[in-house]
Order: structure tokens, then C-alpha cells, then sequence
């Protein structure tokens, strides 16, 4: 089977036409905040209310997402414990549904700092804080993202900047 | 690790439930719960007290940070895009990248 071209935009789309609520984290979300990986895919943080994990199934199911684990894609019963991440491939890409990303408590947590950034052909998706991304590095502590961890401390830093009244 | 997750940890390894801690601060337990799930990040006298409780401390030790000029640089340059100026830039390495 060969790997779909990675189309963040049109997974987007997908995604927001049934009004789902979510909130972008991981490397793309980390791009649109301004590190420069090279990240492919697409990770989200859903609401776990039972309408929105409804939508966001078929909003899936629109793009013949699949689970790389061959399993029923069936995302209504959600155990964070049990399966931290579900790995999806799809029309568009990879996509991968966390329902609570490391060192959060999930959508609910990260929504509240989360900013919907405009991104163009009218969408406007909630990217997680860079706060929160760079909380959910330390909390998985991987050495290959210490330089991108870095990245994320001075993207955090500047945000923190006090700003200059003229 | 998280200021939460340390608090927690010390917590655990004192063996003491957030009420027994609380009490030992001589405050509510609910003030334990929101530190130790960073709903609310303690001040660094407060955290070292806390953890005093459960018999550990931070010793307040500076080390040397080297700032890298060039990363600096690069991550300015990028914040000084706006979002979708981001995204298209990256696409464009992506697409340039070709399939991994």
C-alpha cells in the first residue's frame, strides 16, 4: 500500500465541516507555532463527549481513515489508559487521535489556552499553546525531541515577553 | 517533568495522601489536588515547603545555559510569520522533502 501524501489542510476540512471540536497538538501544531520540524501527520486531542467522538468518526470515515492496527475504527469507546493513541492512516495522510496527550488531562485541559490560528483556505483550528506543547514534550522526555524541545522553550519565552507600551 | 508531577511524586514517596499533606501545610487539600494536576503552579518558597513536608527539597543550584545564537535567530524568524505563513512554508519543505 503505498503512504498518502500528507495533506493537513484537507484533513482539516474534514474534520471541521461536522463541527467537531478538538484541539491540534504534536508536530503540526508545534509548526503553526513556529518550530521548524518536518513533522508528517496530523495529531489531535478530541472532545470526549459522545456527539463530538461521533463526529470526528465520521468525519474520518469521509477521508476512509483506517487504524494502522487493522482494528474497527470505532472511536465511542475511548480509554485513554488502555490506548493512549489510535494511529490512523487515511485519504489524506496520517492522522492520530489522542484522547489525552501526555502530561495533560486532555481536550477539556488544553482548550482553554488553546488559540484557533488562521490558517488560510478558511480554517481556523484550535492549535494547542505553546505552553502545553512544550509541557507535553517533558512529560514524554524523548532524547531525539530535546532539539525541538529547545525550540519550543524560546518560541515560549518570546510569547512570554512582556510587551514594550509605545 | 511538571511541578504537578513532582509534588505528586514527593507526595507518594512520603507515602502521605493529599489530606495528610494538607494538614501537615495547614491548608486545604484541594490546593494539593490543583498543584499536583498543574491546574495551579506554586510559587518556588511554596514548592520547596511542600516538598520539605514530604521530606525532600530543590536546592536552588545554578547551572550554565548556553543560549544557541542561530536557533535564537531561526525561531525569531519564524515567529515573526503569521500562522499561515508558517504552514505554507512548511508545506513547501515538505513537498520539497518528497516522501519519506
Amino acid at each position: 500500500m503505498s503512504r498518502q501524501r500528507f495533506d493537513p489542510y484537507a484533513i482539516l476540512r474534514q474534520l471541521e465541516n461536522p463541527r467537531t471540536f478538538f484541539v491540534v497538538i504534536g508536530g503540526l501544531a508545534r509548526v503553526i507555532q513556529g518550530s521548524d520540524e518536518l513533522t508528517e501527520g496530523l495529531d489531535i486531542a478530541p472532545s470526549l463527549s459522545q456527539e463530538n467522538l461521533r463526529r470526528v468518526g465520521r468525519a474520518l470515515e469521509n477521508m476512509n481513515a483506517r487504524r494502522v492496527d487493522g482494528q474497527p475504527l470505532d472511536l465511542t469507546n475511548l480509554n485513554p489508559e488502555r490506548e493512549p493513541v489510535i494511529e490512523l492512516t487515511s485519504d489524506h495522510g496520517q492522522i492520530k487521535i489522542v484522547p489525552e496527550p501526555a502530561g495533560t488531562r486532555g481536550y477539556e485541559d488544553l482548550r482553554v489556552r488553546a488559540n484557533r490560528e488562521r490558517l488560510g483556505h478558511g480554517l481556523r483550528p484550535s492549535v494547542a499553546s505553546p505552553g502545553d506543547l512544550v509541557r507535553m514534550m517533558e512529560s514524554l522526555d524523548r532524547q531525539p525531541d530535546r532539539l525541538v524541545l529547545e525550540t519550543m522553550r524560546r518560541v515560549l519565552e518570546l510569547e512570554r515577553r512582556p510587551t514594550i507600551e509605545q | 517533568m511538571t511541578t504537578g508531577e513532582l509534588i505528586r511524586s514527593a507526595r507518594l514517596r512520603a507515602g502521605y495522601s493529599q489530606k495528610e499533606l494538607a494538614q501537615r501545610l495547614g491548608m486545604a487539600s484541594s490546593s494539593i489536588a490543583r498543584w499536583e494536576t498543574d491546574t495551579v503552579e506554586p510559587g518556588y518558597s511554596t514548592l520547596r515547603r511542600v516538598l520539605q513536608a514530604c521530606g525532600f527539597d530543590i536546592p536552588p543550584v545554578l547551572v550554565p545555559y548556553e543560549r544557541d545564537p542561530a536557533r535564537d535567530a531561526q525561531v525569531q524568524e519564524l515567529q515573526d510569520l503569521s500562522p499561515q505563513a508558517r504552514m505554507e512554508r512548511y508545506l513547501v519543505r515538505l513537498e520539497k522533502r518528497g516522501p519519506s
